[in-house]
């Protein structure tokens, strides 16, 4: 691909994105796809968003307690763990699991329905297929995904007092006053604004990825393959762009 | 009425459509012949403005399409429908809510009328009992029909585009669609509901149109009726059409 190339495809994926938020100002609106695609998003991602966080909360529990009882604070087991979960590792781990099982199906989905005609069907129609297939998909991630990282990062700070009591033979109160502690309104903030931000890049890029797919099912496995690597990629910088941005915002900056 | 003039279309440096000029009439029961990859499929995405050509300009009614944008075309298309080669049907709806797709989407009609509709088209194209199947439970045929079915359901076409209609289809399913699409276009000029199908089949071609254009190397070598396509002296074109029809 050569950089005229690349520009063609920046530029046609900041109007569909742009495209994507303008559309949800004007009619029509597809209700009906849009609950699906919630339910496809959020509910159908429940059981892999629970075992992600689950065992995330224990792992990173076990690694702390150890590193923190060597140097004589494991009392502070709970404020670390709080900290990260809901300011960091939640947000950023359970959009790394949304984009592999959401964005890869949007991606795929969409793709075979370039494929197979359908999109053109859409479009002889007089169908927006970005109003009928790709904004309900993208406010569906904007929606869900906040859902799921609340979750999610309950599931994480439920797994690591269960490792503190259990394993580390620590004060379940104890760990759990430290959890209330770690939750001021700004490391909430941050955990909550990045997931909307994620879901929407998320979104963005796999039904791009979608709509461009060209050349049957190898090409469809390079769109699908393409979506989910580009979003796991902007997923990691865009959080260390808005922890940047948030640190000055909150006045947490050193 | 519909004018192609020089239409030049390339993909990576290989012409597809190489200056091609034709004009017709939504009356018009055209076939467009030629092996595969000729880009028999992309003149019917051309006409449709799904796609876009290099140069040249293709007009509808007058209206030169080529350079409109999404929101422009809608007027253009309403004169046409289409039928895909795998039929395109929607795979998360069953075979009423493909065909009621339009007809909701369109508005200003209730269930109960959709419904009416949604029957009387499907027991036209001879699918009614499989109004509640979904597409992977029909057979190559029946999705051609239930295709078909769609198409009639949208704005009351001018004109039908096919793509490769009878392509993967038993010899009996494929006369009975044949017949369909007969059937669909009959009538006398200029009030029927002319057609263009893109086929290699010649055979089937040679059932349903009145015209014939061959496309190869993205050039028209002939353009002319079914007595002229059998006694001309293109050696391509004998070739590609000796085993069918001499």
């Amino acid at each position: 691909m050569n950089i005229r190339e690349i520009v063609t495809e920046l530029q046609n994926f900041y109007i569909m994105s742009l495209r994507s938020f303008l559309g949800l100002f004007c009619k029509p609106f597809y209700l009906r796809d849009l609950v699906e695609q919630m339910d496809y998003a959020g509910a159908g991602s429940f059981f892999i968003v629970f075992l992600v966080s689950l065992f995330i909360g224990m792992a990173l529990t076990l690694q702390i307690s150890i590193e923190l009882a060597s140097l004589g604070l494991k009392m502070y087991t709970g404020k670390i763990v709080g900290v990260s979960i809901i300011r960091e590792i939640g947000p950023v781990a359970i959009a790394l699991s949304f984009a592999g099982r959401v964005g890869s199906g949007m991606a795929s989905e969409i793709g075979a329905m370039v494929i197979g005609h359908q999109v053109d069907i859409l479009r002889v129609y007089g169908i927006d297929p970005v109003k009928k297939l790709v904004i309900p998909r993208v406010l569906s991630a904007t929606i869900m995904l906040p859902l799921l990282t609340l979750i999610g990062d309950a599931v994480a700070l439920a797994g690591g007092a269960y490792i503190s009591v259990f394993v580390g033979h620590d004060s379940g109160s104890f760990y759990w006053s430290q959890i209330r502690g770690a939750m001021s309104f700004a490391n909430i903030f941050s955990g909550i604004v990045k997931p909307f931000i994620f879901g929407w890049i998320i979104a963005c890029i796999s039904c791009y990825m979608g709509l461009a797919t060209r050349g049957g099912s190898k090409g469809l496995r390079r769109a699908t393959t393409t979506a989910v690597v580009l979003s796991t990629i902007m997923i990691i910088i865009s959080d260390f762009v808005l922890t940047q941005i948030l640190l000055v915002l909150l006045g947490m900056h050193s | 009425m519909i004018e192609f003039q020089d239409v030049l279309l390339g993909f990576d440096r290989h012409r597809v459509l190489d200056r091609i000029n034709f004009t017709a009439h939504y009356y018009d029961k055209i076939a467009i012949l030629g092996v595969s990859g000729e880009g028999k499929t992309t003149i019917l995405k051309l006409l449709l403005g799904l796609m876009h050509p290099d140069s040249g300009r293709i007009l509808i009614d007058g209206q030169d399409i080529t350079d409109l944008p999404e929101t422009g075309l809608r007027d253009a298309r309403m004169n046409f429908s289409i039928v895909f080669q795998d039929g395109a049907l929607f795979d998360s709806m069953n075979v009423r809510e493909n065909v009621a797709f339009n007809l909701r989407e369109r508005g200003g009609l209730s269930e109960e009328e959709i419904e009416k509709i949604v029957r009387e088209i499907l027991s036209k194209v001879g699918v009614e009992e499989a109004i509640d199947l979904m597409p992977e439970e029909l057979s190559g045929g029946m999705q051609r029909r239930v295709a078909i079915a769609r198409s009639l359901a949208s704005d009351n076409p001018k004109m039908m585009l096919y793509d490769e209609p009878t392509t993967g289809l038993d010899p009996i399913t494929a006369d009975n669609i044949c017949a369909l699409m007969s059937e669909l276009s009959s009538g006398v000029p200029p009030d029927r509901k002319g057609l263009i199908m893109v086929t290699h089949d010649v055979d089937a071609a040679a059932k349903i149109a009145e015209r014939f254009l061959y496309l190869n190397h993205g050039k028209i070598e002939f353009d002319g009726s079914l007595a002229a396509l059998k006694s001309n002296d293109n050696p391509g074109l004998k070739k590609f059409i000796m085993e069918i029809l001499i």
